[in-house]
């Protein structure tokens, strides 16, 4: 009898073991389906819809002749969107440094980081009856527009931003802080040149996570925006967007109009996965430079 | 718990252990060849011939023993005067090894039945007694690291050096008899190895203190005891 | 058991020529060496370093004489690494340390009320155990980054770093692949890049924190040449847990424990006739 076998696994293990593997890749596969579903019907309902006239035209909103296209959807999300990156994105970034290299363990820190984590829980219609109440309401600016969506947005995207950033800022080792702090370098320098670039694909990534967060979250525009068909690009005005669209449309008789919707869907779908592979491209390239 | 290094503390007591060993050998090799001298016993003084190679063996074994101790373990401090003490001591014991040897091989050139000088005969036996002494103390003052028996070596060893002189005189003096002259000139040769010998027991005195204290002091027979006491 | 050292003082011609030697050896040759200038020491008194309750270094003095280098040596836990970092004011980077006590570069102290920390530290370069370059520059850029980092612009830069690579024997190695990441490189190599980040800012004083711990033997003995080649230039004070390493390297040599300094001598006197008893016991490995 060999050493080896001698000291081999006895068969019941073995078959357990195999039982495992067998039970987590139906696991995994289980999940997957909902997804692969998902796109499925995305695709099949969709995909008819997407053509020239799709992207090009805004909604007609009339109950006869040409549907039109999204277009005035697709930029009022990206335009929302991004003013609401612009605004979350830095602060939120700016917050988890707060936390990782000046709070640290203090008791304000840790009393932050317990609001934060409690925005997260938040749901998306409380941030936008609150802006609807801060400020639309009280008539601050005009009344529905497009820059208190991308606040509300903002809102919603700030504690993602910080506890993803926070994470991937407490990953940076410490023996980098100490080597800058060593030659001499004030803080900030510290914290500018070595620790956000070397955090910079997880900060890049977090913050598109929002960003995808934030193109798919209809109620905060309900309040705050309330939609408009035509193609505007004042953000002090009512402005449509992508979700909106969807929600407008999936109740409609016209049959067009609902397949409309469909590949509304299909859009923002298309845009988070473009969102992610620049991402990707993004976190390659810094690694390669 | 065993204390730490263990296996080195071992190695280096038994290699001091077989130092001390070969200082027991000359002991031994010096009483053979003073009596074969004594008695004119040319056995004898062939058996101390031959067994100097235990001597020479001896040497090689702690020798090499020091160069392993040195390659593996790198010792330092105490440890490092010891081993460094041990090397010399060894060679000492060597050289004293060869004296004894030198002594035996002039035995059957000095004749049976030769005529002998009284006086001649007794400074030789006393310096015999004297080299012997101061071989034990050697051991004793290394064994036990005894710096005051150390240094006590260096005033007993001008006793020796006296006696040497003292028996060259008396030989140039001894007459016109030429057996006697003959006898008398390989008597000198034969003091000349024992008072050798007492310095070798001086040089290894020199080495104990090295050892207790770090300091290489020079060891002169000629001070008195108060300047070699003094610190 | 040892008495003390009062024989050297009397004529005697072997220790005199023993201890001429040894002050040749203590003092090195710097006329031969690449741009050598005199630098400048550091003494520490009365330094007191805590951890929060925990009173970690009590009340130590020690000279780090010019252009020497200076080992401190002891077992772990004996306050070794914390006394550097007191030297060059990272111990109060941790939260919750403190220190007090003087330490003093010429006659500046660096724990005067108004110093500025930043200052110290560019005056007072220090090199870590775990080499660290900075993973999103360059092997140029590492060694820019000090002369960058703190503000300071001489007027080529790029000759400031390429000089600075050839006095840390890396440029023949690197120089080819000034561009590429600065963690591409080897541990040996990515430690010298290091320690040519830290002369790259002209410091007066180099502190090591066990800078040979993750190297390689091989790596090592380069670091340890550098050492020899950079104390022309600065006093370099290096921790380190590895005996032999002290006994290769150092002018002299501090044993501590349990924070505090039983002993400092020249290398060559710690090694082959400590003092303290307690030197003694830890260098010859008798430490339980």
């Amino acid at each position: 009898m060999s050493v080896f076998s001698e000291a081999a696994v006895s068969p019941r293990r073995r078959r357990t073991d195999r039982l495992m593997r067998v039970a987590l890749v139906a696991a995994t596969i289980l999940a997957l389906i909902p997804l692969v579903l998902v796109i499925y019907y995305l695709l099949k309902e969709g995909l008819g819809s997407i053509n020239k006239a799709f992207f090009t035209q805004d909604p007609s909103g009339s109950f006869f002749g040409a549907v039109g296209g999204v277009r005035s959807a697709i930029l009022g999300s990206l335009e929302i969107v991004l003013l609401a990156t612009l605004i979350s994105v830095p602060i939120g970034i700016g917050v988890a440094l707060f936390l990782t290299e000046y709070g640290k363990d203090s008791k304000f820190a840790n009393v932050v980081r317990y609001f934060v984590d409690v925005m997260t829980g938040v749901p998306s219609i409380v941030f936008g009856l609150f802006i609807y109440i801060s400020l639309v309401l009280t008539h601050v600016g005009g009344n529905f527009t497009a820059w208190k969506a991308s606040v509300a947005l903002a809102l919603l995207m700030l504690p993602i931003v910080i506890r993803s950033s926070e994470v991937v800022l407490l990953l940076v080792p410490a023996s980098l802080r100490e080597g800058a702090l060593a030659l001499g370098a004030p803080r900030w320098q510290v914290i500018f040149r070595v620790v956000l670039p070397s955090a910079r694909t997880g900060l890049v990534t977090g913050s598109l996570l929002a960003v995808a967060r934030g193109m798919g979250e209809t109620a905060p525009l309900l309040f705050t925006t309330a939609g408009a068909a035509g193609l505007t690009f004042s953000l002090s005005g009512q402005m449509n967007a992508l979700p909106l669209q969807i929600y407008n449309d999936i109740l409609s008789p016209r049959a067009a109009v609902v397949a409309q919707a469909w590949a509304a869907g299909l859009t923002l779908v298309a845009i988070v996965l473009i969102l992610n592979l620049v991402a990707r491209a993004v976190s390659r390239r810094s690694r390669m430079a | 718990m065993k204390e730490t290094r263990h296996q080195f503390r071992e190695d280096l007591k038994e290699l001091e252990q077989q130092v001390l060993g070969g200082l027991d050998l000359v002991t031994g090799q010096l009483d053979r060849a003073l009596e074969s001298v004594s008695y004119q016993d040319v056995e004898l003084a062939a058996m101390v011939v031959a067994d100097d190679d235990r001597i020479d063996g001896r040497y090689l074994e702690v020798h090499q023993g020091i160069l392993s101790m040195l390659a593996r373990q790198a010792p330092v401090a105490g440890d490092l005067r010891i081993v460094a003490a041990l090397l010399h001591v060894i060679r000492c014991i060597e050289r004293m090894g060869d004296q004894c040897v030198n002594i035996a091989k002039l035995v059957p050139l000095s004749g049976h039945e030769s005529p002998k000088d009284k006086d001649i005969l007794d400074a030789v036996d006393r310096m015999g007694q004297l080299a012997r002494s101061q071989v034990s103390q050697a051991r004793e003052a290394l064994g036990s690291r005894n710096v005051d028996l150390a240094r006590d070596l260096a005033r007993q060893d001008e006793e020796i050096n006296r006696l040497n002189r003292e028996i060259f005189r008396r030989a140039v003096e001894v007459g016109d008899d030429l057996d006697l002259r003959e006898w008398a000139m390989y008597m000198i040769l034969v003091a000349r190895c024992l008072e050798r010998i007492g310095d070798n027991t001086v040089d290894i005195a020199e080495q104990v203190v090295f050892v207790v204290t770090g300091l290489f002091r020079e060891m002169d027979p000629t001070a008195t005891p108060e300047t070699i006491r003094a610190p | 058991m040892i008495p003390p050292d009062t024989t050297s003082k009397e004529p005697s011609q072997m220790s005199t020529a023993r201890e001429q030697s040894e002050q040749a050896e203590a003092t090195p040759d710097r006329s031969g060496s690449v741009e050598s200038r005199p630098g400048r020491g550091i003494k520490v008194r009365g330094l007191n370093a805590y951890y929060g309750k925990q009173h970690a270094i009590k009340g130590v003095d020690i000279d780090f004489p010019a252009n020497q280098v200076t080992a401190i040596i002891g077992p772990s836990g004996s306050g070794k690494s914390t006394v550097v970092r007191c030297i060059n004011r990272m111990h109060e980077e941790i939260p919750g340390a403190r220190a007090d006590g003087s330490v003093t570069l010429d006659e500046s102290d660096v724990y005067a009320p108004d110093v500025d920390v930043t200052a110290v530290r560019r005056v007072i370069g220090m090199v870590f155990q775990k080499p660290n370059p900075f993973p999103t520059m360059s092997i140029y850029d590492n060694v820019a980054a000090g002369l960058r980092l703190t503000g300071t612009k001489p007027h080529n830069l790029r000759e400031t770093v390429n000089t600075t690579l050839r006095a840390v024997g890396l440029w023949d190695e690197v120089k080819d692949r000034l561009n590429e990441p600065g963690v591409g490189l080897s541990g040996g190599q990515q430690q010298r890049l290091c320690i040519a980040r830290t002369v790259a800012v002209s410091p007066e004083v180099i502190l090591m924190d066990e800078p040979c711990s993750a190297l390689d033997p091989i790596a090592t003995l380069k670091v340890e040449e550098l050492i020899d080649e950079l104390k022309a230039r600065y006093t370099i004070v290096i921790v380190t847990h590895n005996m032999q390493q002290a006994a290769r390297v150092a002018d002299s040599t501090v044993f501590m424990l349990d924070g505090e300094v039983i002993e400092h001598a020249p290398t060559n006197d710690l090694f082959t006739k400590p003092k303290d008893e307690r030197t003694e016991r830890y260098v010859t490995g008798k430490f339980g």
